[in-house]
């Protein structure tokens, strides 16, 4: 992850910035690209295809108001697989810990009846964040103690943490009725719509606050982007965490424990994750069953390496890959694209960012161009 | 009670459910042996599950459908090659890209050329090899049963599975290629300099593995199952790198960390089947091999070691 690449030499400052963005913009752009091609020869009119999915993701305030409600949770998935990958470890199993912070938030959600919702709803956020970072205690522990690969370890609990959830809700958890969930939360544990914040009349007067379904977790995301970024930048917490990520050797003989790092950085991760998951039961669903994720986890990693795990670049990550899903319906509807090019298109941008390579092989070709061109 | 579950069928259930295991574990031994990891081995079985299937459905020939199983699996890794190989990508990141890829094209091209999401129709599937009628009655008839089910009862890849493991660490440890092989994930660089392609050694072992993963796939669906569901593999690809692990990156040892899995995996299925006795719910059994899994890596990793340049891009020199 850390291995030096020859880079385009610096020629102003701002060009260090544009490089910063470039690759990323452009992996996503040439994995749109690419996808548009797969619908054609798949025989589906890609213009149209692309229309209705931007129709849907952002065509009006209910429209982006989607677009902000399914970045959300990925905006929390992203910060922990880059909080990981800061720090040399890969968390594929966000998945798992999104599940536990969702059970945490849904199970305790159900008991703190009638306190206030100042409380309630920080307290029920704490609950998941603990939870995910559990479940990512032990293959952290693992990891840091024996080397047992993370990636497989955080992959077997994902699976676990799924089953778990799925017996719950039709055992001990299951609300009354025949559909396997658990009880409704009472107001005082939901993230309120944003909407619901504002009066008939001031609705009525801006039109553009009409945002659907989007909920107050949105906020919750950012700041916490920014606490992550903050860490990262200005704590020995996040400075401990990078300078293993960057060197593990060198960290340890400068006295940082790659240890108690590699735990710390992998719990915070699952952390992170966790808080996916209350969102998901605070401001979308209310409740957990088997499905309440869509593979939320999983879009992390493309969000973290789309975002070249900065925790700020997390966030317009975060909204590409929202605007995808929100729009993916739509798109199926008016167009007829099935919607599991949206899988497609996010493992070409994974699959871009990681082999930059081929970007900066054809940004190099670009730039001798413009030079023989002006030479 | 235990005799219900101590049967022959039990034994012939681990063998067969070792056999995809076994076949993309000891795929990423030759992969990570040769200085790559194949984190992507999921994938590759899902894509050769699906294009097996899709072939059969196509052909109404089985063993068309396990030829284009493996020949689907040797295209996708070749995406794996070209990045860990020459584009020097990190290759758990790159592998992570075919394993989403590989769910998004097989979900895609069964919507299209199915007209649904879910599970395709059902396929023509490949018979047991052998049929033999039991020799007689009495105790003779009680050992013949054990000795059917277990060694006779089973299909064509299940044997191959076993005839390969042994035959591959035979070439990993008696032939040149095999040096070169286990060379290559060691120390790349002194096999360079002996004249051997860096390059060309490891894009031949990532597309032996993603045939072997291929031929998992073939396994699951034109053998096992017999017809492809959306992400059907469900984590075996994983489960596969931790045996590649426990076998200590051997063949044959992949082989018997298989045989492990596919027993916990075969003795769910069992419980399962008799939840009418055992009231223990089924979602515990199904966690079963990801735990064993965990126990697995948990228990042995100290004592593992990795090939020493596993993951580590080679820059010619």
């Amino acid at each position: 992850m850390s291995e030096p690449r020859d880079e385009i030499p610096v020629q102003r400052p701002w060009m260090a910035i544009v490089q910063k963005i470039g690759t990323p913009i452009l992996s996503a752009a040439l994995a749109i690209a690419i996808g548009s091609f797969i619908m054609w020869i798949s025989g589906y009119d890609a213009p149209a295809a692309y229309a209705a999915l931007f129709k849907g993701a952002f065509g009006g305030p209910k429209q982006i108001g989607d677009t902000i409600l399914r970045a959300t949770p990925l905006i929390f998935t992203g910060l922990a697989v880059a909080y990981g990958f800061r720090a040399g470890l890969f968390n594929i199993g966000a998945e798992g810990q999104l599940f536990m912070g969702g059970l945490a938030a849904a199970a305790l959600g159900v008991f703190l009846v009638g306190q206030p919702w100042i409380l309630v709803a920080p307290a029920l956020l704490i609950a998941s964040a603990l939870a995910g970072a559990a479940w990512a205690f032990i293959p952290a522990l693992l990891k840091a103690r024996i080397g047992a690969h993370e990636v497989i370890t955080t992959m077997m609990f994902t699976y676990i943490a799924r089953y778990l959830v799925s017996w719950l809700v039709v055992g001990p958890l299951k609300a009354e009725g025949q559909i396997p969930q658990t009880t409704a939360l009472m107001p005082e544990a939901q993230l309120p719509r944003i909407q619901g914040l504002f009066s008939e009349g001031a609705l009525e007067a801006f039109p553009f606050l009409n945002l659907g379904r989007a909920h107050l977790g949105i906020a919750v995301a950012v700041i916490v982007a920014t606490i992550v970024w903050l860490i990262l930048k200005y704590t020995t917490l996040g400075y401990e965490n990078r300078a293993v990520g960057f060197n593990a050797f060198a960290s340890e003989t400068a006295g940082i424990s790659v240890q108690w790092t590699t735990v710390k950085a992998l719990c915070i991760s699952g952390a992170l994750a966790g808080l996916a998951g209350s969102v998901e039961v605070m401001g979308v669903h209310h409740r957990i069953f088997d499905q309440f994720s869509s593979g939320f986890g999983f879009t992390g990693i493309a969000v973290a390496l789309l975002a070249k795990n900065h925790p700020l670049g997390v966030i317009p990550a975060a909204l590409l890959f929202g605007a995808l899903s929100a729009g993916a319906g739509t798109m199926q509807l008016e167009a007829h694209v099935p919607q599991k090019i949206i899988l497609i298109i996010q493992a070409l941008v994974i699959f871009f960012v990681a082999a930059e390579e081929i970007i900066l092989w054809f940004v190099r070709r670009r730039q001798k161009e413009a030079m023989s061109h002006a030479g | 009670m235990l005799g219900d579950i101590i049967t022959p069928d039990l034994f012939a259930s681990a063998l067969r459910m070792a056999t995809p295991l076994a076949l993309a574990a000891i795929g990423g031994t030759l992969c990570e042996r040769s200085g790559v990891v194949n984190i992507a081995l999921e994938g590759i079985m899902l894509t050769g599950a699906f294009f097996g299937t899709a072939a059969v459905l196509a052909t109404g020939n089985p063993w068309i459908g396990v030829g284009a199983a493996m020949l689907s699996g040797v295209a996708i890794s070749a995406i794996h090659a070209f990045a860990s190989v020459n584009l020097r990508a990190d290759q758990v990141v790159s592998g992570t890209a075919i394993n989403l890829l590989a769910l998004g094209v097989t979900g895609f091209l069964m919507e299209l050329w199915y007209g649904h999401p879910g599970t395709t129709a059902s396929i023509q599937v490949l018979r047991p090899i052998f049929s033999f009628s039991s020799p007689g009655g009495g105790f003779l008839a009680e050992a013949w049963r054990w000795v059917n089910g277990i060694v006779f009862s089973h299909t064509p890849i299940v044997y191959f599975t076993i005839i390969l493991a042994v035959v591959a660490q035979w070439a990993m440890y008696r032939t040149k290629w095999g040096l070169h092989l286990r060379a290559l994930g060691e120390h790349p660089r002194a096999v360079d300099t002996v004249g051997v392609s860096v390059y060309r050694g490891r894009w031949v072992a990532v597309l032996m593995s993603g045939a072997l993963a291929g031929l998992a796939g073939a396994n699951l669906t034109i053998e096992q199952v017999g017809s492809f569901t959306e992400n059907m593999t469900n984590g075996r690809g994983f489960i596969a790198l931790a045996a590649n692990i426990f076998g200590r990156w051997t063949p044959v040892g992949s082989y018997l960390a298989s045989l492990l899995f596919g027993f916990a995996d075969a003795l769910q299925i069992k419980l399962q089947i008799l939840r009418d006795v055992i009231t223990v719910p089924p979602q515990f059994f199904l966690m079963l091999p990801y735990v064993l899994t965990v126990i697995v890596l948990a228990g042995v990793i100290g004592r593992a070691v990795a090939p020493a340049a596993v993951g580590e891009p080679y820059k010619k020199g």
